[in-house]
């Protein structure tokens, strides 16, 4: 593992360290798949050895040593993770800001005669670094699949952090061993520079590389010593007020600060010639503008030149308008083109590339509740329930069904101690009247009851019988034969109210059945009672003929009887 | 055999005809009953009729007066026999599905554990009616998963059908001697969050599996809904220390219960009524909460 730049460090630690890093590099990738001592304490060595070698370049970093000793792999990790994210992105700026402009290097480092070896160097160093870096993460994703086990876990995740920190490592050396007192703010606000104005520079297509550089070394010379967010303000405050017309190139350090100061309206929206022939060379950055392009294919530069000049009278709103123009040609261009299968309706397999489905991210509806992962408060909540309603004994058993009785109760018979409101006489009368069935009387409430609840059996048993036989006739309707007393209805019921009295029980005609008028005997005249007397005796008579006429009969058939016996 | 049981089919259906008129008298006597309460004037529509219904009120009892609904009807007599339960599962069971059964076995106390074989169904609830068996329980499984439970409670009572999920059987814990054995007292059960008719009806099927307990028995089962999942625990309580410190320990299989289907008739007839079905497809199933709230 070479280690080009140099480190301050310890002696007999760093060489441990190395060793360590050494050691894991050189362990085949399935060996950290089953816990070992000596791999984990390989692992902490290195992580302690690259966290004390990156110390003197995060100064924001609030751990001298990194503490290994009784910490878990979370623990570590966040330690380390504190060191490195900082760290991290400036790293990141700086790479892309090489990558643009990979002199830049010489010039930041502003080393003499070093600069010549520690570029090569760093070249060297920057692409084992990149090599390293993928070498890792393809190293990464290996492990990511295999975690299994608790143990494995710590390890390796103390070995992926140790292997990030090593790409990380050689980044830091790279830069800041050549850099020396290269401070975060300053990297930071040109950073921002460059990226806004080459934001500018892609929306409106002008490239002023001269009034960068000087603006640069102004901006240097007034914020140095501010803090980095107001600086970023600043920067943005001024991109966005000049509307981005000074968006130029990325820094080309050969302009003079002449030019600069001495920007004015002609430059940019009428000047003739001096701007127009400096921005046409930068123009091959290429933009969004069709204009543009067609400028760059023309030959004449005479052409070129009037074009540009147009080009600059154009105000923003014209730019804007050209930039609107060229997004509608384009959407109109794809809808007469023939849609991607995600826009069209139904596409079976057969009409889509292959694997296309597994790529897109697609949305279904589901109307259905997901069915619910017991997790351990789940699991908590039920005991809750469980032990709350076994303190209170509420519980849902079955309960046992209250025994109907299957004997009807006995009749208590009460001793009424009151004296008797009948007399014996009475009593006694009571019974023979029960007796001989005169009149028929409940005796007690219990028979009346038994009565009626006889009836109500028989009613239900009737109807059951309709329901189960097949073959159902019923009982014939017996008309009951009853005498009916003519007694006055006060005498059946007693416990009828006094005021209360029916009449008697057998209606008038069936007491009495005649017609006229009718009188009774002191009623009557004499004449009619003379008349009465006559119509009697008439009617006597009448009868005692009959009788005298049927014994004269009777008589002569015996005479003729008894005549024929004498003779 | 055959003729009884048609007897008692029609029984069946003519209460449930006179259930409506039924309902019609309790409501006119419980208007009666609160008017009496309250001192205040009979309504006039039930002038005529009061005298006869107010006799009847005096005759009735806690057992008539509340109108019986002929669905429930098939567990009225049900509390007065501990239940006698069979236990199969679908054809060809594998073995993990066997050793499942086995537990459940012993989670429902009274509880015969049959082979499947190759019977029919009508045949296996012919033979349990004619011995008498109240409720039949059958599982069935995805490739040695637990993943359907049907319930079918025997004098043509109402079948339930149900899925399981998230199953979790004691032989998957393979520390014995941290379960240890299962006692058999009869348990104590918790049924939480069954408030919509659907959810008493489905309480009813599933508390009448188990037989009335002992007071002070040590065993409990919940059956807790939550969003129409009803989850299943067997624990066994400790009351230890202080007056309010319960120890719960784990026993028994752990499973989710989905129901999906209640027939009204048993499992072979399938021509029975459906009394209420899932409906995963409607467009608002995801907000409707069936069994609780």
């Amino acid at each position: 593992m070479p280690t080009a730049a140099v480190t301050a460090g310890d002696g007999p630690e760093t060489t441990a360290g190395r060793e360590a890093l050494r050691k894991l590099k050189s362990t085949d990738p399935p060996l950290y798949l089953c816990p070992s001592e000596d791999l984990s304490k390989a692992a902490r060595l290195a992580s302690e050895y690259l966290f004390s070698s990156l110390k003197p370049y995060t100064p924001k970093s609030p751990f001298s040593h990194l503490l290994v000793n009784g910490f878990d792999a979370e623990q570590i990790w966040q330690q380390i993770d504190l060191q490195t994210q900082p760290l991290i992105s400036s790293l990141r700026r700086q790479v892309k800001k090489f990558e643009k402009n990979p002199e830049e290097i010489r010039n930041l480092f502003n080393l003499g005669e070093k600069d010549k070896k520690n570029d090569g160097n760093d070249v060297g160093t920057i692409s084992n670094g990149d090599e390293k870096m993928e070498n890792e993460e393809g190293f990464d994703e290996f492990e990511d699949e295999e975690m299994e086990g608790d143990d494995d876990d710590d390890e390796e995740e103390e070995e992926e952090e140790e292997e990030e920190e090593e790409g990380n490592a050689h980044e830091g050396k790279e830069e800041d061993g050549g850099g020396g007192g290269v401070e975060d703010n300053f990297l930071k606000i040109k950073e921002l520079e460059e990226y806004l104005e080459e934001d500018e520079a892609r929306e409106y297509g002008l490239k002023k590389e001269k009034k960068q550089g000087k603006r640069d070394q102004e901006d240097d010379n007034d914020k140095e010593g501010d803090d980095e967010d107001e600086d970023d303000d600043e920067d943005e405050e001024e991109e966005d007020d000049e509307l981005g017309v000074m968006g130029v190139d990325v820094g080309e350090d050969d302009e003079s600060g002449e030019e600069l100061e001495n920007a004015r309206y002609e430059d940019f929206f009428g000047g003739k010639g001096k701007m127009g022939q400096k921005r046409k060379s930068k123009l091959l950055h290429g933009s969004d503008n069709l204009d543009m392009d067609g400028e760059l294919s023309e030959e004449s530069s005479d052409d070129e030149k009037n074009q540009s000049q147009k080009k600059q009278k154009l105000s923003t709103h014209e730019k804007e308008l050209e930039k609107l123009h060229s997004t509608i040609e384009q959407m109109e261009k794809a809808n007469l083109e023939p849609k991607t299968w995600t826009m069209q309706g139904e596409v079976t397999a057969a009409k889509r590339p292959k694997n296309s489905a597994l790529e897109v991210d697609l949305d279904f509806e589901h109307n259905v509740r997901p069915a619910p992962v017991i997790t351990e408060e789940v699991t908590a909540s039920l005991e809750e329930l469980i032990q709350k309603r076994i303190l209170e004994g509420r519980f849902d058993d079955v309960q046992k069904p209250p025994t109907l009785p299957s004997r009807a109760p006995r009749e208590v018979k009460e001793l009424d101690e009151n004296k008797s409101k009948k007399g014996l006489a009475e009593i006694y009368e009571e019974e023979y009247v029960q007796k001989s069935g005169l009149v028929s009387t409940a005796v007690s409430i219990s028979d009346q009851q038994k009565k009626e609840a006889g009836m109500l059996f028989k009613e239900l048993c009737l109807k059951l019988d309709a329901l189960s036989h097949f073959h159902f006739t019923p009982k014939p309707v017996i008309e009951d034969l009853s005498i009916q007393a003519n007694v006055p209805a006060l005498a059946m019921e007693e416990i009828a109210p006094l005021a209360v009295s029916d009449a008697a029980m057998l209606a008038p005609e069936e007491v009495f059945t005649g017609k006229g008028d009718i009188k009774e005997d002191s009623e009557l005249t004499q004449a009619e009672r003379k008349r009465r007397r006559a119509k009697k005796k008439r009617k006597f008579k009448a009868v005692a003929a009959k009788r005298m006429a049927n014994k004269v009969q009777h008589s002569s058939l015996q005479n003729r009887v008894d005549g024929n016996e004498e003779s | 055999m055959l003729r009884r049981n048609v007897r008692l089919r029609r029984e069946y259906l003519y209460r449930k005809n006179l259930e409506g008129k039924e309902r019609l008298l309790y409501e006119k006597k419980r208007k009666i009953k609160q008017a009496l309460e309250e001192g205040k004037p009979i309504p006039t529509e039930l002038r005529n009729e009061e005298a006869a219904l107010r006799q009847e009120i005096d005759l009735e009892d806690e057992y008539t007066a509340v109108p019986r609904s002929t669905i429930d009807d098939e567990y009225a007599n049900a509390t007065e026999r501990d239940p006698k339960i069979l236990l199969t599962t679908s054809r060809d069971p594998s073995a993990p599905l066997t050793q499942f059964v086995k537990e459940l076995k012993f989670v429902f106390p009274n509880t015969q554990r049959m082979n499947r074989g190759g019977q029919v169904i009508s045949e296996i609830i012919e033979t349990c009616r004619a011995h008498d068996f109240t409720d039949v329980i059958l599982v069935h499984e995805h490739r040695g998963v637990p993943d359907g439970l049907v319930i079918s409670h025997l004098p043509f009572g109402p079948t339930a059908y149900f899925g399981l999920l998230n199953v979790v059987t004691r032989h998957d814990i393979k520390d014995k001697k941290a379960i240890g054995t299962m006692p058999e007292a009869y348990p104590h059960l918790i049924l939480d969050n069954f408030s919509t008719k659907l959810g008493e009806r489905t309480a009813n099927i599933l508390k009448h599996l188990l037989p009335v307990p002992k007071p002070d028995t040590k065993r409990i089962i919940t059956f807790a809904n939550q969003s129409d999942y009803i989850s299943f625990r067997h624990h066994l309580y400790e009351k230890r220390g202080g007056p309010k410190s319960i120890e719960l320990k784990e026993i028994g299989p752990r499973f989710e219960l989905r129901l999906y289907q209640i027939k009204l008739g048993t499992m072979d007839q399938d021509e029975a009524q459906t009394e209420w079905v899932l409906r995963p497809y409607m467009n608002t199933s995801k907000k409707r909460k069936m069994i609780g709230d």
